[in-house]
Parts: structure tokens; C-alpha cells; sequence
């Protein structure tokens, strides 16, 4: 990890004065579409993405986000709308790899390749010295298998080499896609620490994923598409605290309809799910037990619930199929 | 220039190239042992009855220049066979191996990458021709002289074998066509290699049996197709009733070239998903 923040050192150094404002690695998409024969895959998109932020792009499966990432990074063509990074599209971009690195898929490299090699040829490619090379394999942790060939490779190890093929370039945005497929427990906690110390660097970090959990613990701000359309943009905390309900207080009683009535006369508000379980809203978990005591009714769960990330994302993405 | 040394370093870290090479010498060494056994024939040994309409093409196959050019260019048919394969490898192997994303994200401009693909491709298809030509001049002088026509390097000789040169360079070019118009490895090898030897065996066929019905003037339809067009290009001598050799080399850069700017014209407009 030092040899990163020696990284962004040398850059900051070098920068001083250099950098355009247009540079400033903000990613803009404005009315994004594109459309396959009759599908509307990603329906006029538009959201930024800020330096020096986690940002976490959510979505269904099939809700457009793999394609999105894609048109970003000139893969795909959009029917309309554009997308840019530090104010240029990513075609315009001289020395591409010096700006974006990009991790899309796991298994993009030849299986009969070794992974210094993999690395070693997009050096070439991109103009890099070779060096670089051993420098990204040596930051992500897999200098002990750099000759060995791809196919040997674990998933969590394709992982960290794509992420390393990213990296060659010291690049100043970070675009992945799905990165914590495949990883282990200890993967996914390195990979969380990884971005969150390029976020803190000032760099751009967009993440696709679906695992809500390990994004309320790495994004600082979410984009949630569903059906191909934007669902809602900002602060983690901003987009959960933003639901209609906010914190609600689970109950589980033999006597539910003698609880509901006595808080019927109160600001709470009862509702009943599948099981039978109470989910009160606008009181808290107190009032709830006091009001039950009062009543002599029999309580055998008492618990506050916070909206989490899940929760919101379930919320606001129901009923948009993720497969269209 | 990057790009070339790119995509040069691409086929050295695979197994791909030697395997090709691993294939193509007993090949090699196959249609040497023809080529002394058919040079022996019309040297020294008895032909026998040879039909009247082609005592012209025996007659003009047996000079000895004739001879050396067909020795020093010994290997061909197969040769050509593994650069285009060669050539289909590289292009199909980044669709195979999902190694496209990597590579178009790194240059995003594609034209530049298809241009790479090409030059390197074209260049590892010299080196095959360099290799198979030094190995040629060796072993056919030796046959040369032990046939009793002695070995000789006259100006037919240098140009069967430069003409040699362009063919593996336009088939190296042909199979990077191949393998951007069908992104399928295993169709553009299969097509490729259907291309390359139904399509010889079957032309051939089809146009003898037509020349046959309609007339000599058939013959010149051969140049039409790719596999006969460079054969009768590099063929060592003017053969009579035969389309003259530039002929078939102009057919076969025609070819290249389509395959070429189609191909890269493809890859510009392709979403890679």
C-alpha cells in the first residue's frame, strides 16, 4: 500500500499546476442510452460520479449497469447520450491508461499466459515501462504467482490480477465491475480496504456490484439504475435515510390485535407482515413496550430495525424487472 | 510501433506459434520427399506415357531453373496453411480469451490495433517464409545436385522465391480477415482451413471438368480462387494455356486488401460485450 501513496506523491508533485480543471477525473454520464433491437437496455441515464468518493452502482441483474460501464469506456457504442471522464470521452483520451483503469471481467486474460506476461504486454501496449509491471503485481499481492499461467489461477487471484492490470497506468479513476465475485472472506476485506485507500487518495472509484452489504460498508455514495433507468443518487446515508419509513420496531406477539389497538391511539402506525410479526413505525421501542405493559400483553421479540441499504434497495427497485 | 511489439509479445507468451511450427516441419519435411521424388522423375527416370495435351507443361516443368524454383519454394501449400491459421489465431484468440476488452480499453483506437495485427501477423509470416526458404536453399541444392542438374541460383530461382515471400505475407493478411469476419474460433479455423483445401481440391475439380465442357479459356477462372491463385504464382515456371503469374499475385493482394479493410471496418463498429 506504501508504494501507492509514493505513487500519489510523485503524481501529486508533478501535478501541481499541470492538471487542467477538466482533469479532475469527475464522471458524467448525460443521457445514456442505448438500445438493442427492441430492448431499452440503459433508458436516458444520468448521474456524476465525485473524485475522492466510493461510489457504488446498484442495480438488478439485467438492469443495465454492465453496459453502462461499457459505454463509458468506449466498448459499446450508445444510441444516444454520452458519457465522460474528466470532462473527455474515453476515446479522446490520450494514454487512455494513464487516466482510467478498468476492471470488467475476471477472466480476461489468455489461460495460457502467465499473469507477469498478461501485464508485461499491456505495458507494451500502453507505452509503460516493463517495470510497472512487476510494481502492480507486487501491490496487489501476486508476485508469488507472477509466472505462473492464468489458468492456474484462482478466482479471487484473476481478480486482484485484473485489478493490477488497472493499476499500471497509476491511473486517477478506477471503474470496476462486479470486483468481489469469486473472493473469499479475506478477499473481499482486502479488496474493500484497496479502494477505500484510493478514494482517500482523491481518486475516482466506481464499483458495480449487488452485494448490498459490502457496499453499505464501502460505498460513500450510491447510483441505483433499475430497468435501465436512474432510481436514485447520493450519500449512502442520504439514500436510505430518504425512504418513507424510517426506523421501524419489530414485534413478535400471541396477542397482536390487543397490541394494535393500544397503540391505535397514538402516532404509530401498524403493520403486519407474513408471520404475524408487527412492524411499527413513528414510535420507538420504549414507547411500544410500555404501551404493552400498560395493556398486559405478552411480548416474545422486541427489536428496533434500521433501513438498510438492502432494505432500500428492495424497496425502490420492486416491481422493475431486472430481466426485460 | 508499440501496438506491433504488442502484439508481437502476444504470440511469443503463448504456445500457440510453436505449436504451428511443431506442426508444420514434418509437413515440411513431407513435401520435400515429394518434391525429390518428382524432381528425380524428370530428371533421371522414366515418365512413361505422358498424354499429349500435357507433354507442354512436363516439358516446361522439367527445365532445370524450373526445377530449383520449385525446390526452393518446397513447403508452400502447407506453409501458407499454418500463417493463415496463424493469422486467424491472433485475432480470434482476444475474442476466445475475452482479451479484447483489455486490449481495445488500452488503445481505443481500433483501426491502430487492427493495423498492429496485420503488420505483426504479416511480419511472423516472413519469418516462416525466412526460415522455410534458408532450409529450402540448403536442402534443394543438395537434391539439385544429386538429381545431376547441379544446384543453380539464376534469376527464375530469386523470383519464385520472392513471389513465395509475397504469398506468405498476403496469407498472413487473409487469415487476420478470416478471423475478424467469424469471431468463432473453431468456424474461422474450420472455414479457413475449408477455404484453404476443399476449396483448392474442390476448384480444381469444378474447373478441370468445365474446362472439359466449355473450353481451355475456363482455366483462367482458377485465379478466382485465393489457394490457386497463389500457387500459380509462385508456380517456378510460365506453364502454357495457363493465366500469366502476376495475375494471380494481383488477385491475391485483391483478396488481402478486401479482407483487410473489411475486417478492420468490422471491428470499429462491433460493441464488445
Amino acid at each position: 500500500m506504501h508504494l501507492l501513496l509514493l505513487h500519489e506523491r510523485k503524481r501529486r508533485r508533478m501535478s501541481d499546476g499541470q492538471r487542467s480543471p477538466t482533469s479532475d477525473g469527475q464522471i458524467v454520464v448525460s443521457g445514456l442510452t442505448k438500445v438493442y433491437r427492441n430492448v431499452r437496455a440503459v433508458d436516458d441515464l444520468s448521474f456524476t460520479v465525485e473524485p475522492g468518493r466510493v461510489t457504488g452502482f446498484l442495480g438488478p441483474n439485467g438492469a443495465g449497469k454492465t453496459t453502462t460501464l461499457r459505454m463509458l469506456l468506449n466498448l459499446v457504442t450508445p444510441t444516444g447520450g454520452q458519457a465522460t471522464i474528466g470532462g473527455r470521452r474515453y476515446a479522446d483520451l490520450t494514454d487512455p491508461l494513464r487516466h482510467v483503469g478498468a476492471v470488467l471481467e475476471a477472466s480476461s486474460a489468455h489461460k495460457g499466459r502467465t499473469g507477469i506476461n498478461h501485464l508485461r504486454v499491456i505495458c507494451a501496449a500502453a507505452g509503460l515501462p516493463k517495470s510497472r509491471a512487476d510494481e502492480a503485481l507486487a501491490l496487489v499481492g501476486l508476485t508469488p504467482a507472477a509466472k505462473r499461467k492464468f489458468k492456474g489461477y484462482s478466482l479471487g487471484m484473476k481478480q486482484r490480477l485484473g485489478i493490477a492490470a488497472a493499476m499500471l497506468g497509476d491511473p486517477r479513476v478506477l471503474i470496476l465491475d462486479e470486483p468481489a465475485n469469486g473472493l473469499d472472506p479475506e478477499g473481499i476485506r482486502w479488496m474493500r480496504g484497496f479502494l477505500k485507500n484510493l478514494a482517500a487518495q482523491g481518486r475516482t472509484v466506481l464499483v458495480s456490484s449487488h452485494l448490498l452489504s459490502e457496499m453499505q460498508l464501502l460505498a460513500d455514495d450510491v447510483v441505483i439504475i433499475a430497468a435501465g433507468r436512474l432510481v436514485r443518487q447520493g450519500p449512502v446515508d442520504q439514500v436510505i435515510g430518504s425512504m418513507t419509513h424510517g426506523v421501524r420496531v419489530r414485534v413478535r406477539t400471541p396477542q397482536a390485535d390487543a397490541l394494535t389497538a393500544a397503540l391505535k391511539d397514538g402516532p404509530a402506525t401498524v403493520d403486519v407482515d407474513e408471520h404475524g410479526t408487527l412492524l411499527v413505525g413513528g414510535v420507538d421501542a420504549p414507547t411500544v413496550g410500555r404501551a404493552a405493559l400498560a395493556a398486559g400483553v405478552e411480548l416474545h421479540e422486541l427489536t428496533t430495525e434500521r433501513p438498510d441499504l438492502e432494505g432500500v434497495f428492495l424497496e425502490l427497485t420492486a416491481g422493475k424487472a431486472g430481466i426485460r | 510501433m508499440n501496438l506491433v511489439r504488442a502484439e508481437l509479445a502476444k504470440v511469443r507468451t503463448t504456445n500457440m506459434w510453436w505449436i504451428l511450427a511443431l506442426i508444420y516441419l514434418p509437413l515440411w519435411g513431407l513435401t520435400l520427399f515429394f518434391n525429390y521424388v518428382q524432381t528425380d522423375q524428370l530428371v533421371n527416370g522414366n515418365l512413361g506415357q505422358v498424354p499429349e495435351d500435357q507433354a507442354d507443361t512436363v516439358a516446361a516443368v522439367a527445365l532445370p531453373d524450373n526445377l530449383a524454383a520449385n525446390l526452393y519454394t518446397n513447403g508452400q501449400f502447407f506453409g501458407l496453411l499454418m500463417v493463415m491459421l496463424l493469422g486467424i489465431l491472433v485475432v480470434t484468440n482476444e475474442f476466445f480469451h475475452q482479451t479484447v476488452t483489455t486490449t481495445f480499453l488500452t488503445t481505443p483506437h481500433r483501426s491502430a490495433v487492427m493495423a498492429a495485427k496485420l503488420v505483426a501477423t504479416a511480419a511472423l509470416g516472413l519469418i516462416f517464409w525466412l526460415v522455410t526458404t534458408g532450409a529450402n536453399l540448403l536442402v534443394g541444392s543438395a537434391i539439385l545436385e544429386s538429381v545431376g542438374v547441379g544446384a543453380r541460383y539464376g534469376s527464375a530461382a530469386w523470383e519464385a522465391i520472392g513471389l513465395n515471400a509475397l504469398a506468405y505475407l498476403l496469407w498472413a493478411i487473409l487469415g487476420v480477415g478470416i478471423g475478424v469476419l467469424i469471431r468463432s474460433q473453431i468456424g474461422a479455423t474450420v472455414t479457413g482451413i475449408l477455404l484453404y483445401l476443399g476449396g483448392t481440391i474442390g476448384a480444381v475439380i469444378v474447373i478441370s471438368t468445365l474446362a472439359a465442357r466449355f473450353g481451355d479459356w475456363i482455366n483462367n477462372l482458377q485465379l478466382l480462387v485465393p489457394s490457386l491463385a497463389s500457387s500459380l504464382m509462385v508456380t517456378g515456371a510460365e506453364i502454357p494455356g495457363n493465366p500469366p503469374r502476376w495475375a494471380g499475385a494481383a488477385v491475391l493482394v485483391g483478396y488481402a486488401v478486401v479482407a483487410g479493410v473489411i475486417g478492420t471496418l468490422t471491428v470499429r463498429r462491433r460493441d464488445i460485450s
